[in-house]
């Protein structure tokens, strides 16, 4: 079995509207043009390694009140096993509302969504005895009100308990306080901050220096977001990988299509980072060229394998900042 | 041949069976279910809370006998006894594992032992006696629906 944990899903409601006018009633007749899907980041790469023929994939987290049991509905169709914990207050709706003439992309994002002190105790129960027979765990995205930020701590600690190991795909404060339990592969999102670990990330050193200090406050391996690029922190060693080739379509996805494809090739190869990485790169850029959101299949990813590149990086970052790995690059 | 994982609802949504009587009631509340599975620490299917069970526990008379003019008196005495009981273990009201299937049984079979057992709720496990999620009467139902509908 697979497990992701998601604490804080959303229902995403996407509108595509021909123009997206302020101030005026507008009127959407036709159901193609309204979509409602579950979100979240673990559930997503749930139904991506689901696409990948994974029998037994589960989501564990929060869902609230009476749309927690539509969306519940809604995951199960993707065959995914739920493992839910419902809360009193309503779950998270996040709004898209996407024009088309001109393109316009307008997103209301959702953050009431709170979890009181007993919701977490039952979490932390039920997370102990769903992970008993995980082969592979990610804990991924954020976390809603009412919850310390140390409960990736307490879930990674549940892990190691049960001697399994913790894929980490999280931001601020959760995450920093995740690392003293020292998980195995930590991918850090930060773009909607530009600054992680107190490091503001501007230039190709900053980036550089995130990953340094990930691994230096517990990560055993980080994947550092580099624009469109990856920074791969091995035990010993730094790459970089990079896609070349490419004509970008639509970015939604592209991040969860590398989870699921890291954990894709770790279940069928073994635990070679470097490859794994070089893999999932071509998982996501396959969907970054595509307009599905969702991985299709093995094949998909292959086709695009020869067009990830991975080469060392050496320790010398003033000379990557100037010269080599220009942002704009 | 249908199978019972084309069917069933895989939700591992559980209690175990040293939870406490209020924890389950508002589980069942919040979940829009009657019914639920118990585990052990390791997910193994152990048996069934009915919402039913802990009913007949806590109303004087027998469930589904209350004369109308004693009604708010049996209520009063309900929420007393179910004060008395509410932090005891769910285990003691608990119906223990009689049958449960398998992903890969047929949905015939299912239907066998539903109509049998009267099952509102038929759970699904592995070979471990895991639970991984369940069958319900609509379930089979829409199944009866669709099988009738393919004979035509």
């Amino acid at each position: 079995m697979i497990t992701t944990v998601t604490l804080n899903p959303a229902i995403d409601r996407e509108f595509f509207v021909e123009r997206d006018n302020i101030n005026f009633n507008q009127y959407i007749y036709h159901e193609q043009n309204i979509k409602v899907t579950p979100g979240g980041r673990g559930l997503l790469s749930a139904i991506n390694l689901k696409k990948l023929g994974y029998a037994d994939v589960q989501n564990i987290g929060f869902v609230g009140g009476k749309q927690g049991l539509f969306f519940e509905k809604m995951v199960q169709e993707y065959g995914v096993t739920t493992n839910y914990i419902y809360t009193e207050n309503e779950m998270r709706n996040n709004i898209f509302i996407i024009g088309k003439n001109p393109v316009t992309y307008t997103h209301y994002n959702d953050y009431t969504y709170r979890v009181e002190p007993n919701d977490i105790e039952v979490l932390l129960k039920r997370f102990k005895r769903g992970i008993v027979d995980s082969d592979l765990i990610m804990i991924a995205g954020s976390v809603p009100e009412g919850i310390n930020f140390d409960i990736y701590q307490k879930l990674i600690k549940i892990c190691h308990q049960e001697g399994k190991e913790v894929y980490l795909h999280a931001s601020g404060e959760s995450l920093n306080r995740a690392l003293k339990e020292k998980p195995k592969v930590v991918a850090p999102y930060f773009r909607h901050i530009n600054k992680i670990l107190d490091i503001r990330t501007v230039r190709f050193e900053d980036y550089y220096r995130v990953g340094c200090k990930l691994q230096e406050e517990g990560a055993v391996h980080a994947i550092v977001p580099y624009h469109n690029k990856q920074l791969i922190f091995d035990k010993r060693k730094v790459y970089l990988l990079s896609p070349k080739n490419f004509r970008l379509r639509n970015w939604l996805g592209a991040s969860e299509a590398y989870h699921a494809a890291f954990f894709d090739y770790v279940f069928r190869n073994g635990f070679d980072f470097v490859e794994a990485n070089k893999y999932a790169g071509a998982a996501a850029l396959s969907v970054a060229e595509r307009k599905e959101i969702f991985l299709e299949g093995r094949a998909q990813i292959e086709e695009s394998l020869a067009r990830i590149t991975i080469e060392e990086v050496e320790v010398d970052i003033d000379e990557f900042s100037e010269k080599v790995y220009d942002e704009n690059a | 041949m249908s199978l019972v994982k084309k069917y069933m609802m895989r939700t591992l949504n559980s209690v175990c069976a040293n939870e406490t009587v209020d924890q389950v009631i508002r589980i069942m509340y919040k979940i829009e279910a009657s019914v639920l599975p118990i585990v052990d620490e390791d997910n193994r299917f152990l048996g069934t809370i009915y919402s039913e069970n802990l009913l007949k526990n806590i109303l004087p008379e027998q469930y589904g006998v209350i004369e109308m003019h004693k009604l708010l008196y049996e209520v009063n005495h309900a929420a007393q006894n179910l004060q008395e009981i509410k932090k005891r273990k769910i285990k003691e009201y608990m119906s223990p594992t009689t049958t449960a299937v398998q992903e890969t049984d047929s949905m015939d079979n299912v239907a066998e032992i539903m109509l049998e057992n009267e099952e509102s709720r038929l759970y699904v496990v592995n070979h471990e006696e895991k639970l991984r999620g369940y069958i319900s009467r609509a379930d089979l139902l829409c199944y009866l629906l669709e099988m009738e509908e393919a004979e035509k």
